[in-house]
């Protein structure tokens, strides 16, 4: 097991796309450095809502390469070339699920701590660090590896689409259209029912307040439990439908 | 019980009458929503002896890649059974997989990644080390391109890394579906005389494919399927022979004498294009050549009236008469049974 976790790990980050996406988001961190700097001067005691406020991207970051780590190899049909090396389906999907999901993590860290890097490169040179003291430090911590954890929620619900679908495309399809209809339908046609919607669990773990979201009466821990049992109720769904259903690509 | 010794890596080894295939009954239907029910197998019977090259052929659609596709455990049957190295079930196919090298269909690699890269990602797996890699990243003529992302290779060189992945494991059994596909004929020579050195070695090699000149020339013993089942299986020798008479061909000068000569000896044969075509089996030439000198008739052409795999394949496979199939056939029409996988 552990030399075919190896292997998806090598795997993942060995994969174009997950390279080039993260170079284009470290290009797009630095330039924006960059303006920051020539435009403003930045107070690093706000590094914590920065967090928040492009915790957007790593989500969707996060479902992309969770859905496309497995449905990429549908696509390409490598599936069938691992089956015959480890015909022992549920350690795949496990190996494969568990690499994607612990990768998103570590690379939404690291993404962070680039951000993080250069808007105190900013902060020192043109701007501010007054009130960055041990209580920011953790806030800070706190918010970006709440940041990442939904990251690789998210990665996980990706992936468990994606291998059920066996297709990236249906991936991100089914999470847009989940997002951008059914939840809103939710929310205009029963509002009760929002405490179930993945946005709102979401935007609550990553606030961190649950007085900003009143509706969901449901604390910080309950929310990200919530989205932590849909990512699994899906993988586990997709590892059932992997084991049984016959590889003819 | 022992059969035979054949040398494999420098070592002899013993090779039982122990089935490394078994199918029995085997039969895969598919169901689609708009086209309804599809048989692939339909009761497939298989038997392939450790050692040699075993031909599986079958025209497209026949159920070749599902045949293979189930033994590897990648599709379930839904009905009979079918036993790869004595494994039955899909939990027993993990314990002999690392003694199974496959390839099914164009094989299916990262194109992003190197040649070697591909074959030291499926090495980790199994805890095969990079040297073997180089080794046979060299047997399969790659070495040079080796470092190359897979997306600029050809088809034909895909496919030897293909079988390069297969061979990664120095496999007792090796399962090539159609791996001359794609290959020039260099390419073709290569691949039939590496699977002709790795049946030699004592390995079993199961190739399908529907190049039959190819199989005839490579393989000791072949099975024909023909719309899920097996039509024929057995020795090269016995599937071109069975079912018809064996007979010589033979030419002397005087063709109407040659003919009633051997007539008047009892042998069965007849004159035509110039030929006189002889009912007897091959082992019997003396008599014939025996029998025209005692006449003063002296032979200028005496030959086995050999048939080819290719005229018993289609023969063995060709559609039953009145079917759409077989009325289409002479437009090249592919069969309509099953649906290749």
């Amino acid at each position: 097991m552990s030399a075919l976790l190896a292997t998806e790990f090598l795997r993942f980050w060995s994969r174009r796309l997950v390279r080039v996406v993260a170079a284009l988001v470290i290009l797009g961190i630095v330039v924006a450095g960059v303006i920051v700097f020539a435009t403003q001067s930045y107070d690093l005691a706000s590094l914590p809502d920065v967090f928040l406020g492009t915790s957007f991207v790593f989500v969707i970051l996060g479902w992309l390469f969770g859905a496309s780590s497995v449905g990429a190899e549908w696509h390409a049909g490598t599936v069938t070339t691992l089956l015959t090396w480890e015909p022992r389906r549920t350690r795949v999907i496990v190996a494969k699920a568990t690499a994607a999901v612990v990768s998103v993590f570590v690379l939404t860290v690291l993404l962070q701590l680039v951000l993080g890097g250069v808007l105190a490169v900013d902060a020192a040179t043109q701007g501010s660090t007054a009130g960055t003291d041990g209580a920011w430090a953790a806030e800070a911590a706190a918010v970006g590896l709440r940041v990442a954890l939904v990251s690789c929620i998210f990665a996980g619900v990706g992936f468990g689409i994606a291998s059920i679908g066996r297709n990236t495309a249906a991936a991100l399809g089914v999470g847009f259209g989940y997002i951008v209809i059914v939840e809103n339908l939710v929310r205009g046609l029963r509002p009760a029912w929002a405490p179930w919607l993945l946005t709102e669990n979401a935007g609550l773990f990553l606030i961190g307040d649950p007085a900003d979201f009143p509706n969901l009466d449901r604390s910080v821990v309950e929310a990200g439990i919530y989205l932590a049992a849909v990512a699994t109720l899906l993988l586990v769904a997709a590892a059932a439908q992997f084991r049984v259903r016959d590889v003819t690509v | 019980m022992p059969a035979t010794v054949r040398e494999r890596n420098g070592e002899p080894k013993v090779l039982t009458t122990m089935a490394v295939i078994e199918t029995e009954g085997l039969r895969k239907e598919y169901r689609r929503a708009r086209r309804g029910k599809t048989v692939a197998l339909d009761g497939l019977d298989l038997s392939v002896p450790e050692g040699g090259v075993f031909g599986f052929l079958g025209p497209n659609g026949a159920g070749k890649t599902t045949t293979i596709r189930c033994l590897l455990g990648l599709i379930r049957p839904s009905s009979g059974r079918c036993a790869l190295l004595g494994s039955q079930r899909h939990v027993e196919i993990a314990g002999v997989i690392g003694r199974v090298g496959s390839i099914v269909e164009t094989p299916a690699l990262y194109p992003r990644f190197s040649g070697r890269r591909n074959l030291e990602l499926l090495g980790r797996i199994a805890g095969i080390g990079r040297s073997r890699v180089a080794e046979v990243l060299h047997q399969v003529g790659l070495a040079d391109r080796a470092d190359d992302l897979v997306k600029t290779y050809s088809l034909g060189m895909r496919q030897r890394l293909g079988i390069g992945a297969a061979l990664l494991k120095d496999p007792e059994l090796l399962i090539l579906d159609e791996p001359a596909n794609g290959l020039d004929p260099a390419g073709i020579v290569e691949v039939r005389d590496l699977i002709r050195r790795l049946g030699g070695e004592g390995r079993t090699v199961f190739v399908s494919s529907h190049i039959l000149s190819e199989v005839q020339q490579t393989a000791d013993r072949v099975a024909i399927l023909s719309r899920g089942r097996a039509v024929a299986a057995g020795p090269v020798d016995e599937v071109l022979s069975a079912g018809r008479v064996a007979g010589m061909i033979a030419k002397v000068d005087d063709m109407p004498a040659g003919l009633r000569a051997l007539q008047e000896a009892g042998i069965r044969a007849e004159a035509t294009d110039g030929l006189l075509h002889v009912e007897l089996p091959p082992g019997e030439a003396a008599h014939v050549t025996r029998t025209l000198a005692d006449r003063g008739l002296y032979l200028t052409e005496l030959r086995p009236d050999a048939v080819d795999l290719e005229t018993v394949f289609l023969e063995l496979t060709a559609p039953p008469p009145g079917t759409e199939a077989a009325s289409m056939r002479g437009a090249d029409a592919a069969p309509t049974h099953g649906t290749e996988t």
